[in-house]
């Protein structure tokens, strides 16, 4: 019988059980996306004080494995923020 | 009918009464042909994040109306003559929230 893909699957979980073990679940793991909550604020090119906390400083758009957001409203985020660039506000 | 958003930006060294100006010509073609304004919003003089055209500062105007397709081509025509505005966007929309203000001055 052969067992090759069970060993691989071990290997995965061991690492992390060792991880929570030891200390409280790093925050990262378990961010949950802050426009998938009940009143989330509206992404829109014109409320720009929103956009520009998913901005770097020169003005790239940060990855969802930063910031957390779920890929519909990534995607939203960046049309509005590339909506916003083009009409000078970010 | 769909509804729109349009944004104007225009030249900064424009004097007050040239930006009446055209803040009603833009009033006046939508009205004209078969759309109807619903909010104009002025946010002022805001500073550009990029040079456009050689100009740091640009006048925004913001309107919000319903129209059609012949608005809009009337609308672009007249803005690809006019000198004065240096950049437009036209957004459409399945409804408008127009309760919002981003850039209101307290």
């Amino acid at each position: 019988m052969k067992r090759k893909g069970k060993k691989f699957k071990k290997k995965g979980t061991s690492s992390l059980n060792k991880l929570s073990l030891f200390q409280k679940s790093e925050g990262r793991f378990n961010k949950t996306c802050p426009f998938s909550v009940k009143n989330a604020p509206i992404i829109d090119y014109k409320n720009i004080a929103l956009l520009k906390k998913y901005i770097t400083e020169n003005n790239k758009v940060l990855s969802s494995k930063i910031t957390a957001v779920s890929s519909g409203k990534q995607k939203k985020l960046t049309r509005e923020i590339k909506k916003a660039k083009i009409l000078g506000l970010i | 009918m769909s509804f729109y958003e349009n944004t104007l930006v225009t030249k900064q060294d424009l004097p007050e009464s040239e930006l009446e100006k055209i803040k009603e010509k833009y009033t006046d073609i939508i009205n004209n042909n078969s759309g109807k304004v619903i909010k104009i919003e002025k946010w002022g003089l805001l500073n550009l994040a990029k040079k456009i055209k050689r100009y740091k500062k640009g006048f925004y105007i913001h309107y919000k109306f319903e129209g059609n397709k012949e608005t809009l081509d009337e609308m672009t025509k007249k803005i690809k003559i006019d000198s004065s505005i240096i950049r437009h966007l036209i957004v459409k929309y399945k409804k408008l929230d127009v309760k919002n203000e981003y850039f209101k001055k307290e």
